[in-house]
């Protein structure tokens, strides 16, 4: 019986340690690979669990939802929605533009032919929980719009401040 | 009566087959979860019951439990610690799953691939699939038979 318990022991350590090496080792190599630690806290900015694929880009944040609707009142710059377009649809902010992540490649070269790669964007998806506006700004950039900043409290901060909406 | 029932649950074929299965079940299930940490990891943030620092560690070492038990019961190699991990494992998500349910919360399971807006099964549907799961790993792990198409021989 102990005998058993041992073997089985054994065994069990065996599968966790070549699970936990092969993790590890495929985590470190890979490029679809993550931080070791993310970001899950919501109070320290967007969560997301750190892809090192991303690590190449960097985007300013705009953390202060105020700073959102100063830059909103000086109507120059485009506020881009990241969202489904059912949300969208739903509500968003006011002159914002719908160009959700899921649908980039078909839309965006309508939007390319409206809006020059000069142009200030801000993108925005659901908040602090959502990435969607951070891999919005990525896709934009690649597409050579380099003036891009990202509203991270997102529409549901925009309406909890019971700023203007359409 | 008794007799035939306990016919059926020491037949090697019967072994094989759920052995197959449940090993087939975990090896698919690990697959997205391996292509997609990202995704995974979100998955796991979704339950809101793992604290920060643990859902980039749990994404990276659990698609590999899943993948190495599954194809330890395909390929017939430690069959009682394999069913023991796999047990646990649907035990723990048995568990994830219920406190979800009592508190109303709506998350993605992340378990054979990622939407990314809320699950698509319900969260009862799930819980079956999961109980389904672990009463054949349970005869997996308590059969004391022979086990066919196996490497490992000893049946213990």
């Amino acid at each position: 019986m102990k005998r058993v318990f041992k073997g089985t022991a054994k065994e069990l350590m065996i599968i966790i340690g070549i699970s936990v090496l092969c993790g590890f080792a495929v985590n470190a190599y890979s490029p679809k690979g993550i931080a070791l630690f993310g970001n899950w806290d919501t109070s320290k900015g967007v969560v997301s669990a750190k892809p090192k694929s991303h690590g190449n880009y960097f985007f300013e944040e705009i953390e202060e939802i105020q700073t959102a609707k100063e830059i909103f009142d000086r109507g120059d710059s485009l506020f881009v929605d990241a969202r489904h377009p059912d949300a969208y649809h739903e509500g968003h902010i006011p002159g914002a533009v719908s160009l959700p992540v899921g649908r980039f490649d078909e839309m965006i070269e309508g939007f390319g032919s409206r809006y020059p790669t000069s142009t200030p964007i801000i993108t925005y998806c659901s908040g602090r929980e959502c990435e969607d506006s951070h891999n919005l700004a990525r896709l934009l950039f690649t597409e050579g719009y380099t003036n891009i900043r990202i509203f991270i409290d997102g529409y549901p901060g925009w309406e909890e401040m019971g700023y203007p909406r359409e | 009566m008794n007799n035939t029932f306990e016919k059926i649950l020491q037949n090697e074929w019967l072994e094989l087959t759920i052995r197959w299965i449940l090993g087939t079940i975990f090896v698919a299930a690990s697959y997205y979860k391996i292509i997609s940490p990202e995704n995974f990891a979100r998955a796991v943030y979704s339950y809101d019951l793992f604290p920060g620092y643990s859902i980039n560690l749990i994404a990276i070492i659990f698609p590999y439990m899943e993948c190495f038990t599954g194809l330890c019961l395909i390929l017939g190699i430690y069959h009682r610690s394999a069913a023991i991990l796999i047990n646990a494992m649907l035990f723990g998500f048995i568990i994830l799953l219920s406190i979800n349910i009592m508190r109303g919360h709506q998350f993605d399971c992340g378990c054979f691939s990622f939407n990314g807006s809320g699950n698509t099964d319900s969260v009862y549907s799930m819980l079956i699939r999961n109980v389904i799961l672990l009463l054949m790993g349970g005869f997996v792990l308590y059969y004391k038979g022979y086990r066919k198409w196996s490497f490992q021989k000893s049946s213990r």
